[in-house]
This record gives structure tokens, sequence and C-alpha cells, in this order.
């Protein structure tokens, strides 16, 4: 999609008269609008309500005061000094290994002659299609013989590894728009492939590199299966682990629950919000994966 | 030189290369071959059984009405999550005022882990609606998760509410780039609003109904972390999904070859379905 077009299209839609129908749709979205946030105010309002008002009070009556201390336990209960920077440390790195790797061997794939390329892209392919949650069990297997459970680094090994072939395959979508010419004088100034790809090409992925990393920092950051599998170690645990444990722990008193609910939402919807027009893109463009 | 390269190629790919293949193409082989023995998943040795844990999954009960869950549940979210997307994201391209406050509200749940989808529900269902008997005076059945003939609308009710803003993002993306003279040619030749949706949106959104059609499909086949949290696979067994069946069998049953038989039939369906509807789908693509 152009630029141009895109601004041609909000002309448009400026120019659309508002008419009842567009009222009459604007109310009826409203109403729908209200139902997907009602669920949203009722966490945050369960998350300040005290024990006594859980029992004695309606559940959308407003709490009497605005009191944290179910935040300090859910802080607590979540071990949420150790659990937080597991979660932010497996996610960033994770990540940024990620958009290395895909970026360096998309490019390699595209710009390589060899058969072994071609071979390469259809085999990074296949792995889209290949579910890594249907195959927890040998995932499992593999990583606890090869002394991977329970490490910092095998969590990271599993989230690079079934992230990399859609990784490389959006990246590899976007090689289009890297001109061959830029490259090609670096190279006869004497570049070899490593400089040319960052000094020259790098720079150019940025955008598809934004998209890449927003993906799968969303991914890793609310994953389960593989986090549960991988770690059972407290001092390892993740946050998302952490708070399905709580979850069995607190079903009648969930007051904790849902402040450890806000509390685990609050750092991915304030990325969400900063890095909005990033973030729709990128979700877009990443739909392919599902 | 041309030989250099090659070499220099391929030291960007091998990492990559080599760190996918260990952690999802042998775990896939590994997986086949595991299905054909009797491993406890403790033990050192692996019986060979042939084809028997296929078998057995033939006669399995608890095996076949976590197919039919999982079904029920996929076909589920696939018609309910396009149209009510697509009719969204029509919508909110229909001139409104405030398009981006709305299209956030429709967006942020899909923020939200499932598991935590899944327990927010859970609590929704148990706790928040039944109080709305009271204030409306009505009689509505809200415990949706209590019993096996609801369960299923309840956990569609959690995926949609989670999802729907998702796919709704990408019918507007498409949406936004349908050039705008279509609409203006077909309204000069008289065509009204119902005849310019069926003639012009829908066929210019094939690709975003492949994608949608497709994430959908093989994202609900693949349910665990919702469940986790809010049903645990109840009541009984009407909310086994065909990963948590496995689950079950293979950790908690400690049946190492007979889940991963399962986990088998699950890869191969999943390439199947995805692969038939990218076909089939594209196909329309092309004649429209």
């Amino acid at each position: 999609m152009s630029g141009k077009k895109k601004n041609k299209k909000d002309n448009d839609i400026v120019a659309q008269p508002y008419t009842k129908t567009t009222f009459l749709t604007q109310i009826v979205m409203s109403v729908f609008a209200l139902l997907f946030v009602a669920p949203l105010f009722i966490i945050i309002n369960y998350s300040f309500k005290t024990k006594k008002e859980l029992y004695l009070s309606s559940p959308l009556s407003l709490p009497q005061s605005l009191n944290f201390d179910n935040y300090i336990k859910a802080f607590q209960k979540l071990n949420m000094g150790t659990t937080f920077v597991n979660t932010l440390l497996y996610t960033a790195v994770s990540v940024v290994i990620l958009a290395v790797l895909c970026g360096t061997t998309a490019w390699a794939i595209a710009r390589g002659k060899q058969k072994f390329f071609k071979f390469c892209y259809i085999y990074f392919i296949i792995g889209i299609l290949i579910p890594y949650q249907a195959l927890f069990l040998p995932i499992y297997i593999i990583g606890f013989n090869l002394h991977l459970t329970n490490t910092q680094f095998g969590i990271i090994f599993m989230y690079v590894a079934t992230g990399v072939s859609f990784g490389v395959f959006l990246m590899n979508s976007f090689m289009s728009t890297v001109p061959l010419e830029l490259e090609e004088s670096a190279r006869i100034d004497g570049c070899s492939v490593f400089r040319t790809y960052f000094s020259i090409v790098l720079p150019l992925l940025k955008p598809a590199m934004a998209t890449l990393i927003i993906m799968q920092a969303f991914q890793i950051w609310n994953d389960y299966l593989l986090a549960s599998l991988y770690v059972s170690k407290k001092q390892l645990k993740t946050l998302t682990v952490a708070i399905q444990s709580l979850f069995s722990a607190q079903v009648s008193d969930y007051t904790t629950a849902m402040a450890a609910i806000v509390i685990s939402v609050l750092p991915i919807a304030i990325l969400f919000i900063c890095l909005q027009k990033y973030f729709i893109k990128g979700m877009t463009v990443g739909a392919v994966k599902g | 030189m041309e030989k250099k390269m090659f070499r220099q190629y391929l030291v960007l790919v091998l990492p990559g290369f080599i760190i996918f293949t260990i952690g999802l193409i042998i775990p896939m082989f590994m997986a086949v071959r595991y299905s054909f023995t009797s491993w406890d998943g403790m033990t050192a040795e692996k019986p060979f059984v042939g084809i028997q844990n296929y078998l057995n999954l033939f006669k399995d009960a608890d095996f076949r009405s976590a197919w039919w869950f999982t079904i029920k549940f996929t076909i589920g979210n696939t018609i309910i999550q396009n149209i009510a997307a697509l009719l969204f994201a029509v919508a909110l391209d229909s001139g409104i005022k405030a398009q981006k406050l709305y299209r956030t509200a429709f967006f942020i749940p899909c923020l939200i882990s499932a598991v935590i989808v899944g327990f927010v529900w859970l609590k929704m269902f148990s706790n928040v609606l039944p109080e709305l008997n009271g204030i409306l005076g009505t009689d509505i059945n809200f415990m949706l998760f209590g019993s096996g003939n609801t369960v299923l609308a309840g956990l569609l009710t959690a995926n949609n509410w989670q999802w729907i803003g998702y796919w709704m993002l990408i019918y507007l993306a498409g949406l936004q780039s349908i050039p705008s003279d279509l609409y203006e040619a077909a309204k000069v030749d008289g065509a009204g609003a119902i005849k310019r949706f069926f003639n012009i949106t829908i066929p210019m959104l094939a690709p975003s109904i492949t994608i949608c059609v497709v994430g959908i499909t093989t994202g609900s086949l693949k349910v665990y972390d919702l469940l986790v949290s809010s049903t645990k696979g109840g009541p009984g067994r009407a909310s086994t999904s065909i990963i948590y069946q496995t689950y079950t069998t293979a950790i908690n049953g400690r049946q190492y070859g007979y889940g991963s038989a399962m986990s088998v039939t699950l890869v191969f369906v999943l390439f199947l379905v995805a692969l038939v509807q990218v076909k089939g789908l594209k196909k329309k693509e092309v004649q429209a």
C-alpha cells in the first residue's frame, strides 16, 4: 500500500457524509465497544476491593476506597521481583537474537545463488506450518536430553527455535525493498558480506525489524506452554506461569488474582499505547502466523 | 570469489538453520518415532509396537471426544470471528467518528495472555454476570462453564472476546487498500450498498479472508492455554481439546508413546488444513 493511495483514502473518509446510517452504526458500535471493555473495567474494579467487599457488596459496585493491598499481596505471591525480571530477560534476549538471526538468514537466503539457499527457504517455510504446540512432548524430551530444561539458555533457545521460521519468512518478504545496486557498489568497494549486511542492508530493514520485534516480544511475553514445560525451578519461572499457579491457589479470594492480572497486562498495554502504529502494522503483516 | 561468498552466506544461514533444526524439525521426527513405541517416558528402553498406538487411537473414546470438541470449537470460532471481525471492520471504515478509539477498545483483549483470558471469563460467568439477574430481575443461566452443554458457548465467548479485534484489524487494513474509484464507479452504475459489499468488498478482500480463515482455524485447533485456567477440560471431559488430552495422556498418564501418536495426528491435520485452505482460498482469489 503506497502512502499516496492511503492519503487519498483518508481524504475520502473525511469527505464521506455523516448520514443517518452512519449515526446508527456509531451507536451500535459504541454498544459493542462497551461490551468489549466491560471485563477490563471489572478486573480493575475487583483489584481494588477488599476481601470483605468481595463477599458483601455487589460485584458491579465500585470499591469504597482505592486500596493497594491486593497489589502488594499479588506482588509478593507472584514473586514479582524474580518472575518479572525473568520474563523481561527471556523476552528481550530472545527477541534480540531473533532480530539478528532472522535478518541475516533471510538476507543470505535471498542473495545466495546456490541451490542450498533455495532449499533453506522451503525448509523454513515448512516450519511455519509445523505447530510447536502440538510437538510439546518431544520438545520437552529433546530439551531434557540436551540439559536445556531449567536453564535460562534453554528457554531462550526454544523461543528462538520456534520463532525463527516465521521471522525468516517475514524478513524475506521485505528483502525486495533493499536495492541490489547499493549492495553491489559496496562489494566493489571491497566490503565483506558481513559488512555489507550490517552497514547497508540492516539500516534499510529497520521497519521490518520493528515489526518482527513487536510481534515476537508480545508472543513470548504471553507464552505459557513452553515456559511451563521448560522451567520448574522457582527462581527461573515466568510471570504467566506464576499467574497460573496463583489462579489455582486463589480461587475464592480472587481480588489478588485480579491485581496480578493488572500488573502483568500493564507493561504490554503501555508498550502498545506507545508503539501503536508499529504494533498494528506488525500485527497485520504478521497475521500469516495465526 | 563465488566460493568465498558462498561460505560467507553459509555462515549467516547456519546458526538459524541449526537452532531451527534442533528445536523444531528433530522433535517432529522424534514424535513420529515415539509414536511407534510404548515408551512410558521414564525407562531407557522404548519397546517398538508398530502401528498399535494408532490402532488404539481409533478405539479410544476419550481421543474421539477430544477431537470432536476441538472441531466444534474450531468451526464455531471460524464462523463467528470471521463474520464479526469483517462486520466490525466495515462499520469502522464507514466514516464513523473516533475510529481509532473503537479500534483500541476491540483490540486490547488480544494483548492479554490466553491463560488470563480464561480466568477472567471463569470469574465473569461464575461471579459477575449472575449478579445481573438480580439487577434486571431475570433468570438467565450465566454459569456457562458449569455444564457440558454450555461450556463450548462459554469458551467461544472468551476466545472471540480475545481475538475479534485482531482479525478486525486485518480486515480493516484490507478495506483501506481497496481503491475508492471502484465504489464510485459502482455507485454511478446504480449498485446499492449490499450489492457493492458482495460484488466489490468481498472479492477485493479475498487475500485478507485467506489470512483470517487460515489463522483462526489453525489457532483454534491448537487451543490449550485458554483451558488451563478456565475449565481444565471439564466439566467431565466436555472441553478437553486435543492438546489438552495429549498433555494428560503423556505427562500425567505416563504414556509418552501413545501421547506422541496423538501429537502426530494433530500435526498431520494442521498441516493438511493449512495446505487445503491456502490452496482452495488462493484459487478463489485468482478467480476474483
